[in-house]
Parts: structure tokens; sequence; C-alpha cells
């Protein structure tokens, strides 16, 4: 204002005449005076304050005096006087002055405007920044929402809302927070499909959505909604466009003003860094949930392991090697070895139809229902019905089955008695190298009808038992080409005089050279005994 | 893996093209099991353009066979390869489905 005063002052001076300027801060407001330099300041009303750029004369206790409205944004009006009854000169100086002070009310609007908006933008980049601060501190959305939600409210002028999140598997959005009505119940989960509810429907098309009062009014958002609604997206942007997670609802704007433009850009702002907090808190879960799975698989895996037996165990009626490797950390085959006795051993392999966690339990069971069960009887087809009849119930449950080949070998007598339900990887080597498969004699169980049965042959002082399970015959190259029962025949045959333990270790390396740097699919297991 | 279903008389034949294996079983399994629903009682699987089975999915096929003998029903297979064939052999699985060596023959079997 010292601007317009010092033009007013240096007008009067210049020309002897007093110039007034009058502003009105709003329509229908009384004009206020904005600089005087002499003359009559009492505001000109009625027909002088025309919105016209006519010039209009006013008789005031001080004299006549000239009025005019100054042209801009600013509602401004001049008043020069007191002038004589011939007002040509003044009217002609009014002329120049006015689109000076125009200007100059030009400059100070925009001036004033740009502080506004400045003010205004700092408030949003304040938001912004706070919430990049929130959100940068927790690692879970709902810590943060709260805080965030009241932010948002408060900048906006809100004083209700909601906070949703996309729950994919069932399709809902649930309500992570709510500034609720006095009284209203907690905010519902809401259905992505519902028809009705504007939360639903800007998750469903991605785009923000102000419904007035009364519009699209839905018993889902009734909880926190009055009046108006500003909705929006909650979305985290990826290269490909942009994956909606959740939804920001808005409502009850004080003194009843309506959202504008700016608040849905504001809030879209903010909706899309909670998109992509959203979108870090799930993978940093998912990080953690993965290193302690894998915590776990480890944990489990070395417990597994303890539960097969040294190889030793059969000493000193047999030498005996045995090794597994599963391929999710833990797994379904194993192997047992009994001491059944002077001159007797007792060698079991076995494969759950399926790996992971649930075919590790099985396994469990059998090796301990195993170790009971072998001793109480000599014959392997009673042994292995006894193991059925303990783990029957977990195989239906769980759709699994267990293909398992239990021999005994009786030194003294020359005999080895197999039951074999279904493993077609067992067999005996001769001491000229011809191998001799341990046919299956039962369906495998979990599978197959009642009562199994047993089969025998001679069981000579240089015979080799190998059992091994499909993961190693299966193994794949990275073609995809697997190595084939044939390939470990020839390893089992070339090495068949050398102990146990480098038999085993030779069919892991063919094993091993034939998948290079593939990981194994499924779970290997070998088991190598003799009795010279 | 990928399943294709038709329809010869009263038979259900669903021809699986791929691995039958632990990450594809379900569908097999649902597949059969919607037929059952819709009041198929005979199921043939064609295993034509399948090479490979695994342990998971020997039991998937235990599982739907004891379902529709259960409803009254039958599921058999056809067109195992040699590998397949040996398998089923080795594990004594033959002794629990008709399998036949043609489509043509497993239809007239039913």
């Amino acid at each position: 204002m010292a601007d317009l005063a010092r033009v007013l002052a240096a007008f009067g001076e210049a020309y002897g005449c007093g110039a007034t300027l009058w502003l009105q801060p709003a329509l229908d407001a009384p004009l206020e005076v904005a600089a005087t330099a002499g003359g009559d300041v009492t505001p000109p009303t009625g027909p002088h304050l025309a919105d016209d750029d006519t010039i209009r004369s006013r008789e005031t206790a001080l004299g006549r005096q000239l009025v005019a409205r100054v042209p801009g944004r600013t509602r401004a009006w001049l008043g020069l006087g007191p002038v004589a009854d011939d007002d040509a000169e003044p009217r002609r100086w009014m002329r120049v002055l006015i689109p000076v002070l125009a200007q100059l009310l030009q400059g100070q609007w925009e001036a004033s405007r740009a502080t506004d908006e400045l003010a205004e933008r700092y408030e949003e980049i304040n938001l912004l920044y706070s919430i990049s601060e929130i959100l940068g501190r927790t690692v879970t959305l709902e810590e943060a929402a709260r805080t965030i939600l009241l932010e948002v409210a408060e900048t906006v002028g809100a004083e209700y809302g909601a906070l949703f999140v996309h729950d994919a598997g069932p399709g809902l959005l649930r309500p992570v927070t709510a500034l609720r009505l006095k009284g209203a119940p907690a905010a519902l989960p809401i259905p992505t499909d519902d028809p009705v509810s504007v939360t639903a429907r800007v998750f469903r098309t991605r785009a923000a959505l102000l419904v007035n009062a009364g519009v699209l009014e839905s018993e889902y958002e009734a909880p926190f909604r009055a009046g108006a609604m500003l909705t929006v997206p909650i979305v985290w942007t990826t290269p490909d466009g942009g994956i909606p997670l959740g939804v920001v609802c808005l409502s009850g704007r004080r003194g009843g003003a309506a959202f504008t433009a700016g608040d849905e850009k504001l809030v879209a702002a903010v909706g899309s860094q909670i998109g992509t907090a959203i979108q870090n808190a799930r993978l940093v879960r998912a990080s953690i949930d993965q290193e302690r799975l894998a915590s776990e698989m480890r944990l489990a895996h070395d417990l597994q392991m303890r539960l097969l037996p040294d190889a030793r165990v059969v000493a000193p009626d047999a030498t005996c090697a045995a090794r597994v490797e599963a391929a999710d950390g833990v797994g379904g085959d194993f192997y047992h070895l009994f001491p059944l006795g002077p001159g007797r051993t007792g060698v079991l392999i076995g494969d759950v139809s399926s790996h992971g966690y649930r075919a590790a339990l099985i396994m469990a069971l059998v090796m301990s229902a195993a170790a009971i069960h072998a001793q109480t009887t000599a014959d392997p087809a009673e042994t292995v019905q006894a193991l059925l009849a303990t783990v029957e119930e977990e195989l239906r449950e769980t759709e699994m089955f267990l293909s398992l080949c239990y021999a005994v070998v009786d030194r003294a007598k020359g005999v080895l008695r197999w039951t074999n339900t279904g493993h077609p990887h067992a067999f005996v080597i001769g001491a000229e190298g011809e191998a001799v498969r341990l046919e299956a004699t039962d369906p495998p169980l979990g599978l197959g009808p009642e009562g199994l049965h047993a089969a025998s042959r001679p069981w000579g002082a240089h015979d080799l038992l190998v059992m091994f399970t499909d993961g190693v015959s299966d193994a794949r190259d990275a073609k995809g080409r697997a190595l084939g029962e044939a390939r470990v025949l020839e390893v089992l045959r070339a090495r068949r005089r050398e102990v146990p333990s480098r038999i085993v270790d030779g069919v892991f390396a063919l094993v091993e050279g034939h998948m290079g740097r593939m990981r194994p699919h499924d779970d290997q297991a070998v088991v190598a005994l003799r009795t010279a | 893996m990928s399943l294709q279903v038709t329809k010869h008389a009263d038979v259900v034949v669903i021809e699986v093209d791929g691995q039958l294996i632990v990450g594809n079983r379900q569908e097999l399994k649902q597949k059969v099991l919607d037929e059952a629903e819709a009041g198929a009682r005979k199921v043939l699987i064609d295993f034509a353009k399948a090479g490979y089975i695994d342990s998971s999915g020997l039991g998937v096929l235990v599982s739907l066979a004891r379902r529709l003998r259960e409803l009254g029903g039958d599921l058999r297979l056809a067109n195992l390869n040699d590998d397949l064939q040996t398998l089923f052999e080795l594990t004594k699985l033959d002794s629990l489905f008709q399998i036949s060596d043609t489509r043509e023959r497993a239809l007239e079997s039913f």
C-alpha cells in the first residue's frame, strides 16, 4: 500500500488535487480507504460503485469529487477532488492516473496470490515430507496409517475419512484406519465388486472421484462420510502403469466448503506414496518370511538328517553306506538300517510321493515306526504291513503314498527276503556284475489293496545290495534330459568290488556331473550294502 | 501341461499334453472332479502326448480312480509310452488300473 500512497501523494503535489483510493475486500463488503492524499475519504456508495469505466461526480462535505472504478482483479475506486465545476482537466488527469493505479494493484494482487500459493504449497510439501518420514520409519502400513490419515485430513480440512488396503484373496478392501463420525460403527471391509460403494468404484477404475452430498451413498461408507466425499486410489506406480493397492476416502470438510481439484491432486500424491510404502512393506515382509523359512528349513533338514542312522550300525554283519540329498531342504526320501540278530540285517529305502514339510513328516513317522516293527518280526511283509497300519491314516488324509523296499539279508542262510511296495530301483549286483531287480511285490503303500507279499532269492557272499530313489535316475541336466537307470547301473557294475562308501560316492558323482548347475527337482537317496 | 476334454458316448476322454507333475496335478484332479460332479462316471485319460508322470501325478491318478469307483464309475488309462508303461509295471501300479495301448481299445473296454 505504500506504493499507492506515494503515487497519490506525488499526484496531489503535481496537480494540487486531493486523491483517495478505496478497496472493497469482497463483493458487497464496505469500502475501505487504501491510500489518500487529501480530499474527502467518505467511501462512494450506490450508483458511484457501478462496475464500468464511467467517471462520475458526487457532492461531498469538502466539495465536488470525481469517482471512477479502477479496472482489474482488485475491486478499487479512485476519487479526485475537490474539483471545480469545469472538471475537464481533472477528468483527463484521472484517465492518466487510473491505468497507473491499475498496474500497481495488479502487481500487488499477483504478489499476494504468489504468497498464498507458496503458503499452500508449503503446507502440501510439508505434508508429503511428513508422510515420507512416517512411511520411511515404519515397516507396516498399519503402524503409520492413522497418522497419515490424520495429516492428510488436517491438510485438506476434512473431519472424517478412511484408508483401505486391497486384500486380493477374498477380493475385499479392508479398512486399515478410519476417522469416524461420532457414535458410528467400525468401518467394514468392502467387496471390490460392490456396485454402489464409491470406494470400490474408485478402486476398480483407478480414478479419483468427488461425489456431492446425497450422491452414491452406501452403508459401507456411512461410518466416515458426512456430505461430499473425496475418494482417491492408492496406486503403486510401475513401468507398465499402476497397480491399485487401496483407497483413501475423505469427507466432512470443515465449514462446508467443497473439496477442490488441488485437494484431489494432493491426496493423489499422498496415495502414490502410500502405494509405494505398501509395496515396500510387502517386499520387506516377504523377504523376512523367506529368510525365516529358509532358516527353519535348514534346521528341519539338520533334524531330518539326524533321524537317518549311521551306516556303521549294521557292522560287523555288513558294511554299508548311504546318503540322502533333499530337494527342498527337507524331503520324503529316507533309508533305515536294522541289525536283526546274528547274521541278519534289515535295509529299508523309502520315497514319500512328494517332498517338502508334509513328506518329511510322513518320513519321520515311518522312520520311528519302522524302528519298532522291524524288531518284532523277521518277515519283511509283516514289518511293512505293521508300518502301513501306522501311517495309513496320514497317507489317506494327505493323498500321499509311499514306495519302499524293505530287504532282510540273512548272511548265514544265504537268503535275501524283501517286500517291495512300488519301489522301482532295488537291485542285487552279483559278483560278475549282473544286476537283478528286486521286483515290486505290491503297489505303493497307500494305493494298493490290503495284504502285502514278500519274495526271496539267494544271497551270495560277494553280492551287493543297492537301492536308490527315482530322484537319482530322474535327475535332469540343463536340457531336461533324465540321467536314466541304465547309467546308474553301469556305475554300480563298474564299482561293485569297491567299498560301499565309494560306490555311493560314485553314484552321486554321476548324478552331479549329469545335472551340472541344475538344482535337483526331487529328493535323492542311495543305499549300498554288502556282507562280505 | 494342457488338458483337452472330449466326450465319446458316456465316456469322458481327457488328453494330457505335457508332463503330469506336482505343479499341475491339481489341474487334472479338478477337471476330472468337475466332470464327475456333472455326472460323468466313465473317464479315460489319454497319455499319448504325455512323456512323464512324477510320483505326485501317480498319486492323483490313484486318488481319482478311487473317487470314481466310490461313485460307481471307473477311470482307465491309455497310450502310456514305454517308459511310463515300465514305470507302472515296476511299481505294480498296473495292477490298480486298466491300461490300454490305444484310445479306441480303451473306449471299447468300458
